[in-house]
């Protein structure tokens, strides 16, 4: 019998899915925990109102307080901590330096979103930037999603600062007003995407079910019914996966290929998650081995869980859009399915095609195609290649969605030079190869949430980095 | 039979699935091994648990594999569940009290596990919630 329900239950503290425990900048108190509990608890320590439900006037000003930055600051700490800690575990790729990638493409975020970021509420205003959240309410196979949305703030801002404190290249007190720009941008995308007054799915117990209910009522008819360990269950999940892995891939990596919404309850009380794999990025020039396979932008599944089957008790839609359960292993029960095509990042929704689960052959023949061919590519990278491709899946590809719905990533590109890594940044690349600061220091600081620092009381919201020493 | 080696389970499965342990450094062993045409004859021992170094081989339908680093929460564990191919993550050897370290040196660790395994004939047991076993068949 599933007992999943009972974590939506006012006071259910959720299950722990990690033995860990998180301290961040509260040595003197007790540890807190991962998932629902750890939420309240972050929650209960913040010193504004900015956790809890906000107002649409709320996201609208363009300041935030002193102490609703360093409540964010704390909580996206916290929040980064209960998605990636054990990540941490990891270790190198074999492939792709990703340590090395994410720190420098971290600090370079940090330096360069705040003008692109102000350039483009200028552009649309502070409504526009909560128009663009809204986008995803109505739309499946586009990038403004969990991840992205919560990359401006918890990597932007967070690791980023995070990064350059370790560094030691800035103090707690510098780029206030530029942590403001980053962090505002970041809360009118998620309020105006989730419209419940809450910015994070762990806020509202890992729940990311965003989409209007008449777009579900659409897309759930369109499902295709199977029995766990059929042709059709093999043939879906198989294709699932391979799509996966090349988003995996295609994004060096990292989790930006892959996003999930919900859960949503469909009548029968089984639970529809509805998964984005971008497959093929056409801002990245090793994607041409993706078009070569005739790969799409996207592929989005629906995929059917049966939760009494699985006996379900905890089921997380996490912060980077990743889908983790309790049991582990909701794949064998998976019940139905469909997968639909978007051909292009700007094809629009009413283009948005549905391929049958019996059709799938020819497009997994492409995947793999693509997985072998782009592969193949990167082995014969260099480690600089490879580190400074990864840095633009990060820098750019975590604001690009945002960028390209309110049209100014042009303008970006032309008048801000977008694609262009600061100097400092340039010189950090043989700053972060000693001393194990990529492999150890950021993991270290970054995980454990240490290195977070708050900005110290008193200082000046406006203040930035006019000090050089 | 003995266990030899346990790490994390990347999900509960009752396959167990059975080969030889070939330790890949490098992806050029990666696409040896596919070429080779025996992929399906071994279990894959890895270093990390991310999952683009093992792209090819888990498109091409590996039976399981073992890693010396990784969670569940890693890309590697979540594609490992994706394709419903068992996996073992972050691997120590049971008769040893070396473990891997984050952020550590973990050479000779590494090293030592590498050794113990490379080459052996055995089955993934990943009945357990937690921990997955690596059981040594002959």
């Amino acid at each position: 019998m599933s007992t999943y329900k009972k974590r939506y239950a006012e006071g259910d503290n959720g299950l722990r899915f990690q033995d860990l425990a998180y301290i961040g900048n509260f040595k003197e108190l007790e540890p807190v925990r991962d998932g629902i509990i750890g939420d309240r608890t972050m929650r209960a320590r913040a010193k504004s109102k900015v956790l809890e439900r906000v107002s649409r006037e709320d996201v609208l000003k363009d300041q935030f307080s002193l102490d609703e930055l360093n409540d964010l600051n704390n909580y996206l700490a916290w929040n980064i901590w209960d998605v990636l800690v054990m990540r941490a575990t990891e270790g190198v790729s074999g492939m792709i330096p990703r340590q090395e990638y994410e720190i420098l493409a971290f600090m370079n975020e940090f330096y360069r979103w705040p003008e692109i970021l102000r350039m483009t509420t200028n552009e649309v205003g502070a409504e526009g930037v909560m128009k663009i959240g809204a986008t995803a309410r109505r739309e499946i196979g586009i990038k403004v999603n969990a991840v992205h949305d919560w990359c401006i703030g918890a990597v932007g801002f967070g690791m980023g600062r995070c990064g350059l404190l370790a560094l030691e290249a800035i103090k707690p007190h510098d780029f206030v007003e530029e942590s403001n720009e980053i962090l505002k941008f970041m809360q009118r995308v998620l309020w105006g995407k989730r419209q419940d007054g809450y910015i994070l799915n762990s806020q509202d117990r890992y729940r990311c079910a965003i989409h209007d209910q008449d777009v579900i009522d659409s897309l759930a008819s369109q499902v295709e019914y199977f029995e766990p360990g059929s042709e059709k269950h093999e043939k879906f999940t198989r294709f699932n996966a391979s799509a996966e892995l090349l988003a995996f891939l295609d994004h060096f990596d990292n989790r930006l290929g892959l996003g999930d919404t919900g859960p949503y309850e469909l009548p029968d009380g089984k639970i529809l998650i509805i998964r984005d794999l971008f497959t093929n990025e056409e801002v990245y020039h090793w994607s041409d081995a993706c078009d070569a396979a005739g790969v799409p932008h996207c592929y989005s599944l629906l995929l059917v869980i049966d939760p009494e089957a699985m006996a379900l008790d905890e089921i997380r839609v996490n912060d980077i859009s990743t889908t983790f359960t309790r049991p582990k292993n909701y794949i064998e029960h998976i019940v139905g399915g469909a997968v639909f095509v978007r051909e292009t990042w700007n094809t629009p929704m009413s283009e948005v095609y549905q391929v049958k689960i019996d059709d799938l052959e020819k497009r997994s023949e492409g995947i793999q195609q693509a997985t072998l061919s782009l592969y193949g590519k990167l082995a014969r990278m260099s480690r600089r290649q490879l580190i400074t491709n990864g840095m633009y899946t990060y820098y750019i590809d975590m604001i690009l969605p945002h960028l390209r719905i309110a049209g100014t990533y042009e303008k970006a590109c032309v008048d801000y030079d977008f694609w262009e890594i600061d100097q400092r940044v340039a010189n950090y690349y043989y700053e972060i190869n000693k001393r194990g600061f990529a492999q150890a220091v950021v993991p270290q600081k970054i995980f454990s949430g240490e290195g977070y620092l708050p900005f110290p009381d008193g200082t000046d919201l406006r203040r930035s980095k006019y000090f050089w020493g | 039979m003995s266990v030899i080696a346990q790490g994390y389970n990347s999900f509960e499965t009752a396959k167990q699935p059975e080969g030889e342990i070939i330790f890949l450094p490098n992806p050029q062993s990666v696409i040896k091994l596919i070429q080779s045409g025996k992929l399906r004859q071994h279990i894959l021992l890895v270093q990390g648990g991310t999952t683009t170094f093992l792209s090819p081989a888990l498109t091409m339908g590996a039976i399981g594999v073992v890693t010396l680093s990784g969670a569940p929460e890693s890309h590697l564990g979540i594609l490992s569940r994706e394709f419903q191919m068992p996996c073992v993550m972050t691997t120590h050897l049971v008769d040893s009290d070396s473990r891997y370290v984050t952020g550590g040196n973990n050479d000779a660790h590494f090293k030592s596990v590498i050794d113990r395994l490379q080459g052996r004939r055995v089955r993934l047991d990943c009945s357990g919630v937690e921990y997955g076993k690596i059981v040594e068949v002959a």
